[in-house]
């Protein structure tokens, strides 16, 4: 290989590269997963109008979930859909019942540190709002600043104070803006009395399936009926609304893995015959043709694992831009990162490439006749 | 200014070699030989190249698709009227008064006593796709003079629907991804069964994700006493900005128009997630690609050494060596592209959707690969060719002339 | 060994005059001396075997004899041209113009035929195609193988490929033909035939041809020999033939 060091860098880089992009690509499929697998909503439960998103549910539905002896506490919430300056700035915000939802969200708003005298001065402040730290920082705000937020769904601008910053333990839970839910009442006259979505938390978890069934039967045939599901189906539904992400990132990522199969037999091949000689002499001296198998194989293999490391650890280094890249145009990939468990499946697959693509000329190269090795001499 | 510092030795660099493939002395031929010599190097690079082209293509089409749906839609002579900041028609709703006196305003364009315009009402619904997913469906209601507005949409089954009786047409390209859409079957909607009349084309554009009816019938289906938008064709399109004016100064509607050209300019955003993936994968791949193309072309270059300082001591220059192994590299990551190209004709037509994050309804389109597009992969992969192949032609201009008279 | 001139390689104009031609390549910071004060003379038509032990740099000078490397000290004239004031273009140019190569694994181009190797120095020439092809024709005539013109290099013997490259060295008509261990890689009997033809040129088309080559059998086909040692030239042998 210190033959030509300049071909090495160039596999070296060819492998780092596609290394690089499926360990990125795998890792948006995971990051994608988590949305919809998240371990702190396990006792959480959506309610929301069967017709979908855009229809709401009367608030009187509240008294009745109230009343299941199943749950803790009862959050609605609605989606505002506002932007803050551009259009293209895009976080999320919601109208909320502020009493329950610190209590509905508890894991979430846990890491955050917020002290009694902090929650009740937005619970103080009629016009008050909270916000994600990271998003006060991408827009510069701070406590007691006025964010003028437009509405796109609903015809009302409101001007809302920041009374809290509050920490959360993913950059997603972070990059959102709750206000009361009296604002979006007040100025809009068709939802008085009316909710998006209704979030349950429960006692426990096992309770949840059983109450889905029950709360749906119970508004069914009515004129609002109901859509239950866990938190996690409920963002799954998102995630499946983009389109077969999944199938597209799987698809490039086995085209790219043959690509990378391909050029890298192709080049060990080249390399293996610019030696055919030198293999003949080593069969020629008395090396096994085993022997001789094994010491390309290490070569390549050792080469493609190297490979593999540079581009594994080029994705952990960019994670933070394609965070941002990502991130803007679609909010889920806000919480983009690296999982351990990505980079092994990752630098083992570049492994394998390596083992295979140097396994097939290393093997015809020893099966030649000696002699004919020696002949290019 | 730098950008032409850059692009101007490029582009001397690229015209010489258009020269040299006619004028300088080496032949392509002994390149593509020379490539077809080398069979497994040479086929795992076009191999590769071939599969990057094809991937570029596809998320090219991807974007034109996109493009197709929203753009073909839009005339600069037709405008949208919306409730100020509502941006997307879904969020829109204009009373019945104001829609009273919208309809009379002197710069519509009029047939006879009718304004040429549709006072229209958008709605979603939940459908479950084929594959069992959920997504939002748009549900447009439209007035009569909406199909007229509307010339690029035909209907290719049935017939249209009539108003008053609760009928609706599905556009064609839903039929395949949403089950139970074929005509002579039933929506529910609101409350109420809808017969599925028709099912049209629109061109690819952006109607071909929405069901249609009549919009008195769907506005007593939802229970909703306002609209949600206001199409209209004007006198002329050049008086765009005073229809804009005076229905945002008029006190008495206070609303916004936006152009539908520049409304469904606005919509192309829905593809903004994939395009962006898409191309990042993309120029992540085509470093590969290079690296891949500049490999085979370094080892071309140390196995032809002595072929190379052979051709030198008969008289041939450094300029010629280096434009026979530019060529060369050319050729090989454009027979790639060629195959890439025509790897990415089998995307042709696929039907697939996305949801807009604006709207949280589905859009619906259709990979599509025109020649147009084809040819920018292959003028990609020449590219590749051009960047990949520099430095082995570089290196190969460079090999000592008395490398012909060693031995072995 | 004093200056060798015309005179002494059978008399007449000289086409190759070397005055203290010296040579050194640099390793690092350590000049090697390959060739030293060379003065030598070589008459139109002459035919010289420039023979040494390995190291004794005669392939040096017989590269830059080809004006394919360039002296360190001293001047050279060959074929009317004094290499030292061309630059690399001219000089490629005076070398299409005045030299046929012979190389000793012939460096044919495996992808092209024999026609087409043959026909590669006249591409830089500006020749119609016809031209062209009655000029390689003629040179494949010359050595025997218009049969074979169609054939790649690997269907061809080892004397047969020679014997296309010394074609494609004569298919210019140059004044010098420069030969690097012509039959190096051939049997006898291949190498005998190459060696025969080689002479022909010699007598009846009258190359100057300067050769290089260890063995003695070979340099017998030359009028003159010269021979090596150490980077200056050691004895002149006229052969006797």
């Amino acid at each position: 290989m210190t033959r030509s060091w300049v071909r090495t860098l160039l596999v070296l880089g060819t492998v780092a590269v596609s290394v690089f992009l499926i360990t990125v690509l795998q890792s948006l499929l995971t990051t994608l997963d988590s949305m919809s697998n998240n371990p702190n909503s396990s006792n959480r439960l959506v309610v929301r109008h069967k017709s979908g998103l855009t229809q709401v549910l009367p608030r009187s539905y509240e008294n009745y979930l109230r009343q299941q002896p199943e749950v803790e506490t009862i959050c609605g919430l609605q989606w505002f859909g506002g932007y803050y300056k551009d259009p293209a700035n895009f976080f999320a915000n919601f109208a909320s019942d502020e009493a329950t939802l610190f209590d509905v969200f508890r894991e979430e708003f846990g890491a955050a540190g917020i002290t009694e005298s902090q929650l009740k001065e937005y619970l103080r402040d009629g016009t008050g709002c909270i916000v994600g730290e990271s998003l006060a920082q991408k827009n510069g705000w701070k406590v007691g600043d006025v964010v003028p937020l437009t509405g796109t769904i609903f015809p009302i601008s409101p001007r809302l104070t920041i009374r809290l910053i509050f920490k959360a333990r993913k950059p997603s839970d972070e990059n959102v803006l709750h206000f009361h839910y009296k604002v979006l009442e007040e100025g809009v006259p068709r939802f008085k009395g009316r909710v998006g979505t209704f979030w349950l938390r429960l006692k426990r978890p096992e309770d949840i399936p059983r109450l889905i069934e029950r709360i749906d039967r119970h508004f069914a045939n009515s004129a609002n009926e109901t859509l239950s599901e866990t938190e996690n189906a409920f963002n799954l539904s998102f995630v499946k609304m983009l389109g077969n992400i999944n199938g597209i990132i799987q698809g490039i990522s086995v085209a790219v893995l043959v690509a990378v199969l391909i050029v890298t037999a192709g080049t060990m091949a080249m390399v293996i015959r610019e030696r055919t000689t030198e293999i003949a002499v080593f069969r020629a001296m008395g090396f096994r043709t085993g022997q001789v198998l094994s010491l390309q194989l290490a070569e390549g293999a050792l080469l493609v694992t190297l490979g593999g490391l540079i581009g594994t650890l080029l994705a952990v280094l960019v994670a933070g831009a394609v965070r941002g890249v990502m991130g803007t145009v679609m909010p889920f990939f806000a919480d983009f990162a690296i999982a351990p468990r990505t980079m092994l499946l990752c630098m083992g697959t570049g492994l394998a490439i390596g083992l295979i693509s140097t396994f097939i000329p290393a093997y015809a190269a020893t099966r030649k006749p000696i002699t004919e090795g020696l002949k290019t001499l | 200014m730098i950008g032409l510092l850059v692009l101007l030795p490029f582009a001397a660099y690229l015209g010489w070699l258009l020269w040299a493939a006619f004028f300088l002395p080496v032949p392509l031929s002994y390149n593509l030989r020379s490539l077809w010599q080398r069979k497994v190097s040479t086929f795992s690079t076009a191999g590769a190249i071939a599969l990057v082209v094809g991937i570029f293509v596809v998320v090219l089409s991807l974007a034109q698709g996109l493009s197709v749906a929203f753009v073909t839609s839009g005339r600069d002579d037709q405008a949208l009227v919306l409730r100020p900041n509502a941006r997307f028609e879904l969020n829109s709703s204009i009373e019945r008064e104001r829609m009273r006196i919208l309809k009379v305003h002197p710069l519509l364009a009029r047939e006879g006593e009718q304004p040429l315009c549709s006072a229209e009402v958008v709605a979603v619904k939940l459908f479950q796709k084929s594959n069992g997913d959920d997504t939002n469906v748009t549900i447009r209601g439209m007035e009569p003079m909406g199909l007229r507005l509307r010339p690029q949409a035909r209907i290719v089954e049935g017939r249209w629907f009539r108003p008053g009786v609760s009928e609706v047409v599905v556009p064609r390209k839903m039929q395949g991804r949403f089950p139970g859409m074929e005509v002579g079957g039933i929506v529910k909607m609101g409350g109420r069964q809808w017969d599925i009349v028709g099912a049209f084309e629109a061109g690819g554009s952006s109607a071909e994700s929405e069901i249609w009816t009549d919009v008195a019938d769907l506005m007593q289906a939802y229970k909703r006493d306002s609209y949600s938008t206001l199409l209209a064709r004007l006198q002329d399109a050049n008086r765009i900005g005073e229809f804009t004016r005076s229905v945002d100064e008029d006190k008495r509607l206070k609303l916004e128009v936006v152009t539908e050209r520049a409304y469904f300019k606005e919509l192309t955003k829905a593809g903004d997630p994939i395009a962006v993936l898409g191309n990042l994968i993309t120029v992540i791949l085509t470093g590969g690609a290079i690296f891949s193309a500049m490999n085979t072309m370094f080892a071309a270059v140390a196995n032809r050494t002595k072929e190379i300082g052979m051709l030198r001591a008969l008289g041939f220059r450094q300029r010629d060596i280096l434009a026979s192994f530019q060529w060369e590299a050319i050729l090989l990551c454009g027979a790639g592209g060629l195959v890439g190209a025509g790897l990415a004709t089998f995307a042709n037509g696929i039907q697939t959707g996305t949801t807009s994050f604006d709207t949280f309804s589905d859009v619906g389109f259709a990979f599509t690969i025109t020649p147009g597009l084809m040819a920018q992969g292959v003028a990609f992969s020449l590219v590749m060719g051009l960047l990949g192949g520099f430095l082995p032609a570089w290196r190969a201009s460079r090999i000592p002339l008395t490398e012909a008279m060693k031995g072995g | 060994m004093p200056a060798t001139t015309t005179e002494d390689l059978g008399g007449g104009e000289a086409i190759i005059r070397l005055q203290d031609i010296a040579k050194s390549y640099w390793r690092e910071a350590l000049e090697i001396p390959v060739l030293k004060g060379i003065d030598l003379d070589i008459p139109k038509g002459g035919y010289v075997a420039l023979m040494g032990p390995s190291g004794s740099g005669k392939t040096t000078l017989l590269n830059l004899i080809a004006g394919i490397d360039r002296p360190s000290g001293g001047g050279l004239e060959v074929c009317g041209y004094a290499l030292n004031d061309l630059d690399d273009d001219e000089l490629a140019a005076w070398r299409n113009a005045h030299v046929g190569f012979i190389f000793q694994n012939y460096n044919l181009v495996p992808v092209l035929n024999a026609y087409e190797n043959v026909e590669l120095p006249l591409l830089l020439q500006p020749l119609s195609r016809s031209e062209r092809r009655r000029r390689v024709l003629e040179a494949l005539s010359l050595v025997n193988l218009e049969d074979r013109m169609w054939n790649y290099p690997r269907q061809l013997s080892g004397g047969q490929e020679q014997r296309v490259a010394i074609a494609r060295a004569i298919v210019t008509d140059p004044d010098l033909l420069v030969a690097d261990e012509p039959t190096g890689a051939l049997d006898h009997k291949n190498a005998e035939e190459v060696l025969q033809l080689m002479e022909r040129l010699n007598r009846e088309l009258g190359k100057t041809i300067v050769m290089v080559t260890h063995d003695p059998k070979a340099a017998h086909h030359a009028r003159h020999q010269i021979h090596l040692e150490k980077g200056v030239l050691d004895r002149m042998v006229e052969v006797n033939q």
